[in-house]
């Protein structure tokens, strides 16, 4: 469950202007959300803030049924965030460890066993179609594969909440189907879906719930069904 | 191509950082400081407890002309030499008080440092008498000028006049020592935070992302902590190593005065290791050991609070 009360934040100064403002919407466990709106909407800090890399300045904001304040202990917000799952727009991949390794990181933080870290990693790799690249380095990986990696990281500890900002932009149109087939059977089985992009061809292959920013205001909330 | 699973665990790569290999070499310089200021204060602790024990109790009576008839006031032909006049003299002193003249071969080997091997028996040499007086018993005031009265040019010397000075002399080396090993702990921590300042800096994506991932603060610190630890151990035992080379020659140096000569000015290294350990105060040797440790102390603690710090501007 996610949910934002009149929820706002400000980068930096508080008499700078904020972000994003008055925000106040909620996604049940399993719903599954297209973020729309234009660059600079603020639609990449939004996710940042249901990633909990930022807290709100104003407003409340509970994430998996976890109010998140500004004096929460950091070691809950550590677990909290154990439970997310984020695809950045750029990856940001380990660029000295291999494709196996980066996908790997989320298990060995919560100090899995190996053998099963491997099994899993293999399992998952398979699934995006990297079975056969699971020994390249990141650095030596094409956008798509990048991508797709990313997208392994994010999902391979089955998070509650799965963050995705614009995770079709590199990958073909055939991958990225396949990519949306992934999230809406994830959302199905109880995992919510945050998706921002900008693929009003994606938005219609899968209608489903949206949430449209404007100026870091939340303008509209809708089904792209209606 | 790369093994699917390299070991590697985070992609933080700290090994491959480049400033950590100069704090290697400056923790092994401050350590090599460290040892040679630890060694001095060890001596420095040493002479002060030497002198703050039994050497103040000791006198030292100088009797030229020992053998020579003690000259009486009325002319007449003396019975007893000056020497035997003194250890008279001696004997009221306070029970329990050790007195001994200084055998021809004792005398020769106090002075060996100065005459060599040489045959000083044509010296004319006084009779050195070592006074031994027991724990809190004092001179008597009036022991000097009877000395001078019954024979005359007699030289009392009383290590506690001048001991108070020794052992005020060697209890501020110490305290500098202790001041220049603050010095060297503090510079040692100025390095470690200006080198996991740098390897913060340089990391700053991959720790971002990772905290992103979950790691928590302990991990993170942990893993900046265990590196540098590691590192300040290394130049630690490196920099006390070094300092062994000095120290031997300073113990070289010194033999003159130890009571087993453990080398002899052609050979730098000890014949006698043995005597060597026995001469080397316990409290340097565990201080030296444990300095390595000392170093990876100060480098892990430094570091653990700047990357929490620094975490903290993170959510």
């Amino acid at each position: 469950m996610i949910r934002l009360d009149n929820v706002s934040w400000r980068r930096g100064k508080k008499d700078s202007g904020p972000v994003l403002a008055h925000l106040s919407f909620a996604v049940p466990q399993g719903g599954f959300r297209w973020l729309l709106g234009p660059s600079g909407a603020g639609k990449s800090s939004l996710l940042s803030l249901l990633h909990i890399e930022n807290l709100p300045t104003d407003g409340q904001m509970t994430i998996l049924g976890k109010t998140v304040a500004q004096d929460e202990k950091r070691a809950a917000l550590v677990r909290l965030r154990h439970r997310i799952g984020m695809v950045h727009q750029d990856y940001r991949l380990m660029p000295d460890l291999s494709v196996a390794d980066n996908v790997a990181l989320p298990l060995r933080l919560q100090n899995r066993p190996e053998d099963e870290i491997q099994d899993e990693v293999h399992a998952i790799l398979k699934w995006v179609g990297l079975g056969e690249r699971v020994d390249v380095p990141a650095t030596r990986l094409s956008g798509g594969e990048q991508q797709r990696t990313a997208i392994a990281r994010a999902i391979i500890h089955r998070p509650g909440l799965i963050l995705a900002d614009e995770p079709t932009n590199a990958l073909e149109e055939s991958q990225a189907c396949r990519l949306l087939d992934m999230f809406a059977e994830l959302s199905a089985m109880g995992t919510t879906v945050i998706v921002a992009t900008h693929n009003e061809s994606l938005v219609r292959r899968l209608e489903r719930p949206f949430l449209f920013l404007e100026r870091g205001h939340l303008v509209e909330e809708g089904d792209t069904q209606a | 191509m790369t093994r699917p699973f390299s070991g590697r665990k985070d992609g933080l790569s700290l090994s491959e950082a480049l400033p950590d290999r100069s704090l290697f070499a400056l923790v092994a310089m401050m350590g090599f400081l460290a040892a040679l200021t630890l060694a001095g204060a060890s001596g420095a602790r040493a002479l002060s407890a030497r002198w703050s024990g039994g050497a103040a109790q000791l006198l030292t009576i100088q009797v030229p002309d020992a053998n020579a008839p003690l000259a009486t006031q009325d002319g007449s032909r003396a019975t007893t030499t000056r020497v035997q006049a003194v250890m008279a003299e001696l004997a009221s002193l306070p029970e329990g008080t050790e007195v001994h003249q200084l055998t021809p071969p004792e005398l020769a080997r106090l002075l060996e440092p100065w005459l060599g091997e040489a045959d000083s028996s044509a010296l004319p040499l006084p009779a050195i008498i070592r006074v031994r007086l027991p724990p809190e018993a004092t001179v008597p005031a009036t022991l000097e000028p009877t000395l001078n009265s019954h024979v005359p040019g007699t030289i009392m010397e009383h290590n506690a006049r001048w001991g108070e000075r020794l052992r005020a002399l060697a209890n501020s080396l110490l305290a500098c020592a202790g001041l220049a090993l603050l010095s060297v702990g503090g510079i040692a921590t100025m390095i470690t935070g200006l080198a996991t300042r740098t390897g913060l800096s340089t990391r700053r994506d991959i720790i971002k992302t990772l905290h992103g991932l979950g790691a928590s603060d302990s991990y993170i610190a942990g893993r900046f902590a265990w590196r540098t630890a590691t590192l300040g151990f290394g130049g630690g035992l490196c920099g006390t190593l070094m300092a062994c080379l000095p120290l031997l020659l300073l113990l070289q140096m010194a033999t003159p005065f130890a009571s087993v000569p453990l080398t002899t000015p052609e050979r730098l290294l000890p014949q006698n290791w043995q005597a060597l350990a026995d001469t080397v105060p316990s409290d340097m040797l565990c201080a030296l050991a444990l300095l390595p440790f000392a170093a990876a102390f100060i480098c892990w603690f430094t570091t653990q609070v700047m990357v929490r710090l620094w975490l903290l501007r993170l959510p």
